[in-house]
């Protein structure tokens, strides 16, 4: 059980990014987040959403959505992207198990673009 | 300020080069409560030294549904008024992470300069590589030379540098809601841009109780008159406007939002690239993004076809000039040829009526508005760090809900009194 993301229907707000940062941190705060819109290619509007589980990294693309194993190989002509806090080093998507309501990316998401996989 | 806030306020003096600091005062928010509210606080106090306020709203960068701006504040060129314009897409978000909650710029540089504002760090740093780049090109040196694509600028392109009154403050690469000519401002001062980035955090008086009322506002937006829109087109229609949605749709790519904000009222179309390619391009720049109505419906007016309009608009973001005031000037000339009107951007000069008549920009005065309720929900909007169009569509979103959740978020006790005294001051 994990999260469906659907980055057809997302609009890049980062509400997402932010319900997670204040889960993290109970403040506001974006460092911390385990789900981050990828927003590094402005110019050609190709934006995406990047979520850290504890084995993998899961990339939303508007294409489909591609599983990385950590600790795998990576494509070496794959451009890595400046980032805040590398992915790797957050911590993982715990699906909010801590709250009743359940994760809160999916309550503020605006659009529906998360839900429950 | 312990809450919502990073309890900075920077005063930069371009011509002797110093940086101060001030603590955001809780006296100050119990007074003027935030965003306009106190960047024309500030404004009046460095007045005589003709300053430029950056700011952000009490709720900007929260999970309030549309927290999404920031503010300038300064005496318009274009009207001779103290204005307000709004600072879209992430940059009012930005601005609040970077370390800062207000900036006042004031004096003239000698070089060319830009303000560099990374985590509670304001640098002053020379720029004489970036003047004479356009916007594109300046927003891409500054993001390369710091090796970080997530860096929000505010810069401004040829118009800016030359003086031209109808100049732009842009965001990133984009037109932004800056009908005032703030950007010959900028321009006068010798800055060329602002780089913000932060990773700031901001503490949160009752988190709990906070997030909870968050998600009823969003909750009641969702199944709000607002719920379904998309896009710039669909927003101008709900609006009033003509409805472009069929003119505009071969070009459509995608429709973006702001920060936190609930409705996209921004639309990415490709003009060089496939619409419906939904890997990524390998066209290094295929498209543009629309984020004001106004010039779109005007250039549509005046004949164009979607694509010659965009490609119009893409000139006026490089070129730093506002593309509403450049459709008005084109049309009042009978310029519809889309190449002579981008020929035409360098020597265009005003007065264009684009700035309005009110001390908030008119890039959301969409459709036909009864104005005092217009300008009052603008007031609301500037003051709290609503984004202003989202603010017209979610009266949801009502001023004892904003101050309900300021005072819960600040622990201040934030008055509709006081908010009525902001208002009546901000809007003269």
């Amino acid at each position: 059980m994990g999260l469906k993301i659907d980055a057809l229907t997302c609009t890049a707000c980062m509400a997402c990014e932010l319900a997670c940062g204040y889960h993290r941190d109970d403040a506001f705060a974006l460092l911390s987040s385990c789900i981050v819109p990828y927003r590094a290619r402005e110019k050609k509007n190709y934006i995406g959403i990047i979520l850290k589980e504890e084995d993998s990294l899961i990339a939303a693309r508007p294409e489909g959505t591609e599983i990385n194993r950590i600790g795998e190989e990576q494509d070496p002509e794959k451009e890595a992207d400046a980032s805040a806090k590398p992915m790797l080093l957050r911590e993982s998507c715990d699906l909010c198990e801590d709250l009743d309501d359940g994760p809160l990316c999916i309550k503020f998401c605006p659009v529906n673009a998360i839900s429950m996989a | 300020m312990e809450y919502l806030a990073s309890n900075k306020i920077a005063i930069v003096d371009l011509a002797t080069r110093d940086i101060m600091e001030e603590e955001l005062d809780d006296d100050l928010v119990l007074e003027r409560i935030g965003g306009a509210g106190i960047t024309k606080s500030l404004y009046d106090r460095f007045a005589d030294e003709v300053p430029i306020v950056l700011g952000t709203g009490l709720l900007t960068g929260s999970l309030v549904p549309g927290s999404s701006l920031g503010v300038i504040t300064a005496k318009s060129p274009s009207t001779g008024r103290v204005s307000h314009v709004p600072l879209s897409l992430d940059a009012g978000m930005e601005l609040k992470y970077s370390g800062f909650d207000y900036i006042v710029i004031k004096g003239t540089s000698e070089k060319p300069v830009y303000l560099w504002i990374h985590d509670g760090i304001l640098d002053l740093n020379d720029a004489e590589d970036l003047w004479g780049k356009d916007v594109w090109s300046a927003t891409d040196h500054i993001r390369d030379l710091m090796g970080d694509d997530l860096i929000q600028v505010l810069g401004i392109g040829e118009a800016g540098e030359k003086g031209s009154d109808l100049a732009q403050i842009c965001i990133n690469y984009w037109q932004s809601g800056d009908r005032m000519g703030f950007g010959n401002l900028f321009g006068k001062k010798r800055l060329k841009l602002i780089a913000m980035r932060g990773m700031g955090l901001l503490e949160i008086a009752e988190p709990e109780e906070f997030v909870e009322k968050c998600g009823g506002l969003l909750s009641a937006v969702k199944s709000g008159g607002a719920a379904n829109i998309r896009g710039i087109a669909a927003m101008a229609a709900a609006f009033g406007e003509e409805d472009i949605e069929g003119w505009l749709k071969p070009l459509t790519h995608k429709h973006m939002a702001c920060f936190n904000t609930s409705v996209p009222t921004n639309t990415f179309v490709f003009l060089d690239e496939d619409p419906a390619l939904l890997k990524e391009t390998t066209v290094k720049e295929p498209g543009f993004l629309l984020t004001d109505i106004a010039p779109l419906l005007a250039l549509k007016r005046l004949g164009l076809t979607a694509a010659d309009a965009c490609h119009v608009l893409k000139a006026c973001a490089k070129f730093g000039i506002d593309g509403a005031a450049v459709a008005e000037l084109s049309e009042k000339t009978g310029l519809t040829d889309p190449e002579a009107i981008k020929g035409s951007l360098p020597n265009l000069k005003g007065p264009a009526s684009s700035s309005g008549d009110a001390v908030f920009s008119p890039w959301a005065a969409v459709g036909n508005q009864e104005k005092d309720a217009w300008m009052r929900r603008q007031a609301v909007a500037y003051i709290f760090g609503l984004h202003p169009l989202f603010a017209l569509m979610a009266p949801e979103l009502n001023e004892e809900k904003l101050l309900d959740i300021s005072s819960l978020g600040t622990e201040l006790e934030l008055t509709q009194e006081t908010l009525d005294e902001v208002i009546a001051d901000i809007t003269g």
